[in-house]
Formats: structure tokens, sequence, C-alpha cells
């Protein structure tokens, strides 16, 4: 047992040893910062009374220099990778315009090519009964397969992702969404289809690449526009009632996309220039 | 009169001969600044306490451009580079500024 006279003493004692009453100590890290901001050593070494010799004059202009130049860099590497960014980029866009141009004149010439198949083909099938009999099969069917451009009437559906940039993946249109239109339009008699502008064969994919969807490999962009032909009076009835029709009202009414189907007197849909002749054999003599 | 001479010469170096710093060592740029800063203000305030000796400049500037390049490369190797890079600017930048205050006060009386 102490007197609390003891203690008194004692606490006094200490007291000029701790120049400062002890803030929170978890704060000390901080505190010193604040209460030490210069290096110690410039007093340790002034009160020790050295005499500075020229050797660290040196020393303190090489590091005077380097400093000033690191400053110069910086400002020099901020200022200088702005505008590279810039040029990234519009060289990017560039790219990707250059080769979709070039993806373009290559269709084109895809398309040109398979006209020629098609004439080199006739020139030597010639005249016989059953050239003829092939001819009228193969006139009959490349409409329908999509190997050959075709007008008529039909329905238009403009589909839309939902209002609003919503992060939900099902507001938006997926792939899924555009095959299961697709399947229905087929389903109600379609003989050709058409999103934005590439005609569909049984060969093409509709899928999705990152964010957009692609047809034949091709991204679509926002709003899509599919153009069906067929049968004006049954189309669009027999497309409402099958699978992707019920299956677009319900995305239209619960997720609220785009989705609006018209009527269309005549139009012409190009042939799928991904048609190409895979099997050829030479007329018997 | 010699570090402010070095520093101008320094940028007027840095700007005319335009050096490229290697990419390994690009990322400790901003941070060896920000070191470099912080000796600077350190060692004006210390020169107008009248303690500043050459010596401690030189071996402190080099020793914290280190240390904070040093910091932030063991950062980059355990996935917290960023975080430890923020850390070193917030320390240094508390002493620029207490610095940067204890400076003004001597130099304006205010």
């Amino acid at each position: 047992m102490t007197a609390p006279g003891d203690v008194q003493q004692a606490s006094a004692e200490q007291q000029p040893e701790r120049r400062r009453p002890a803030v929170d100590a978890s704060m000390d890290l901080l505190n010193q910062i604040l209460r030490q901001p210069v290096d110690p050593d410039y007093e340790i070494v002034t009160a020790r009374g050295n005499e500075p010799s020229s050797r660290w004059r040196w020393w303190l202009a090489a590091v005077a220099l380097v400093i000033g130049a690191m400053l110069a860099i910086a400002a020099l590497q901020t200022t200088q990778s702005a505008p590279a960014l810039q040029i990234e980029r519009t060289e990017l866009i560039s790219r990707i315009k250059a080769a979709e141009a070039e993806q373009d004149q290559l269709r084109a010439r895809a398309t040109s090519l398979s006209a020629e198949i098609a004439a080199l083909r006739e020139a030597a099938l010639g005249n016989g009964a059953t050239a003829k009999d092939l001819i009228s099969r193969l006139n009959s069917l490349a409409p329908i397969v999509g190997d050959r451009a075709v007008t008529g009437p039909g329905v238009l559906i403009v589909l839309d992702d939902a209002p609003g940039n919503s992060a939900d993946a099902r507001d938006r249109v997926l792939d899924l969404d555009l095959q299961m239109l697709v399947n229905g339009l087929w389903q109600a008699g379609a003989e050709a289809v058409a999103i934005n502008g590439h005609r569909l064969s049984n060969l093409t994919a509709i899928r999705s690449a990152g964010d957009a969807i692609t047809v034949d490999y091709r991204s679509l962009n926002r709003p899509y526009r599919v153009e069906a032909i067929g049968n004006p009076r049954t189309l669009q009835a027999r497309f409402v009632e099958s699978s992707g029709g019920g299956w677009w009202n319900e995305l239209a009414q619960n997720r609220r996309m785009r989705y609006e189907v018209s009527t269309l007197s005549a139009v012409t849909l190009s042939a799928d220039p991904g048609m190409v002749l895979r099997h050829a054999r030479q007329r018997q003599p | 009169m010699i570090p402010v001479l070095g520093l101008l010469v320094g940028i007027v170096l840095g700007l005319v001969l335009e050096p490229t710093i290697p990419q390994v060592l690009q990322p400790y740029l901003p941070i060896a600044i920000v070191a470099a800063m912080d000796a600077l203000f350190g060692a004006f305030r210390a020169y107008l306490e009248g303690t500043f000796t050459d010596r401690v400049f030189v071996v402190s500037f080099i020793s914290n451009v280190l240390i904070a390049a040093a910091i932030v490369y063991v950062g980059d190797q355990i996935g917290v580079g960023s975080q430890l890079a923020t850390g070193v600017v917030v320390v240094l930048g508390i002493r620029i500024f207490t610095n940067a205050a204890a400076i003004r006060r001597v130099l304006f009386r205010a």
C-alpha cells in the first residue's frame, strides 16, 4: 500500500520528462509525423558542429540536378502520354473501319463469284432434259435456302432493349431472344428472313460476341430490324401464335422491350453471301 | 544558391535532353518526386532554422527516395502497390504541409 501522497509525488516527478501530454496512443504514428516533420539529423549534425566539406557540396548540387530532371521528365511524360492515348484510339477506330470496308469488299466479291458460278453451272449443264429439270429445281430451291435475292410481301419486326440503362442483362435483347424470334418466323411459314439486312440461311449463326449480337459473324447495331417474307395473310397471325411470338410477347410485357410488328407490302432481301459452293461434280459425257 | 541552380539546370536538362526512363522504373517516378519534394521542403525549413547541412540533405534525400520506391515495389509484388503508394503520398504530404506551414511562419511571420 502506498500513501496517496507518494503517488502524487511520483507523478509530479515524471511530469517534466513527458513534455506533452500523451495523446491517444493509436495516433502515435501520425503525431510523430506532425511533431517531427524535419529530419532530426539536421539538428544532431549541427549540434555536433562539423565543418561542411566541399565534397558534400558537390553531392548537393548533383541531387538538386537529379530532382530538377525528375520533375521535368515527369511533366513531359504526362503531357505527352495524353495525346498518345487519343492517337491510339483514333488509330484503332480507323483500323476497325478499314477492316469493315475490306469485309464488305470481300462479300461483294463473293456475291459476284457465286453469280459467276451459277452462270458457269448453267453453261455446263447444257440444254438436255435432265439439265432443264435440274435448273428448274435449282431455281425453286435457291430462294428458299437463301442463295438468291427475293422480293415479296412480309412482316417487319423492330426490336430493341428495354428503355433506361439497366444493368440487368435480361433487359437487353440477347442472342437467344433473336434465335427464338427467327425460329418462330420459320415456324410461321416465313420463306426468307433477314436481320438488319443480313439474310439468314440454315447455316447462319446468331450468337453474341462481347456486348453485341452477331449474325453471320457481323455485329449488329440496335435497334434490330427483322424482315421476313411469307404469305401476307397468314404469316403475322401464325407468328404471334408460335413459340417465338409468345416469347417476345412476354419480353415486351414484362421487360418493356421494344417489339413492333408491322406488315410490308413488298420487301427485297438480298442473298446470303455466306452460301458457298461446297460440292461440285463434272457432268458425265 | 547551389541547390536552386542545380534544380534549374536539372529542369532545363530534362526538358532539352528528354531522357527516356526505363519502363521498369516508370511507376516509381511520381513517388520519387513526392519524396524529393519532402526532402526539399524539409531542407528549406532546416535552412531557415539555421541547421541545414549538405550531408544530411543528400543522405536523407537518397534514403527517402529509395525507401519510398522500395515500399511501392514490395506493394507491387504483394498486389497492394497502389494502396501503399497512396500511403507514402499521404505521409509525405502531411510532412510537406507541416514544413510548408513552418516555412510560411518564418518567412512571412504569419
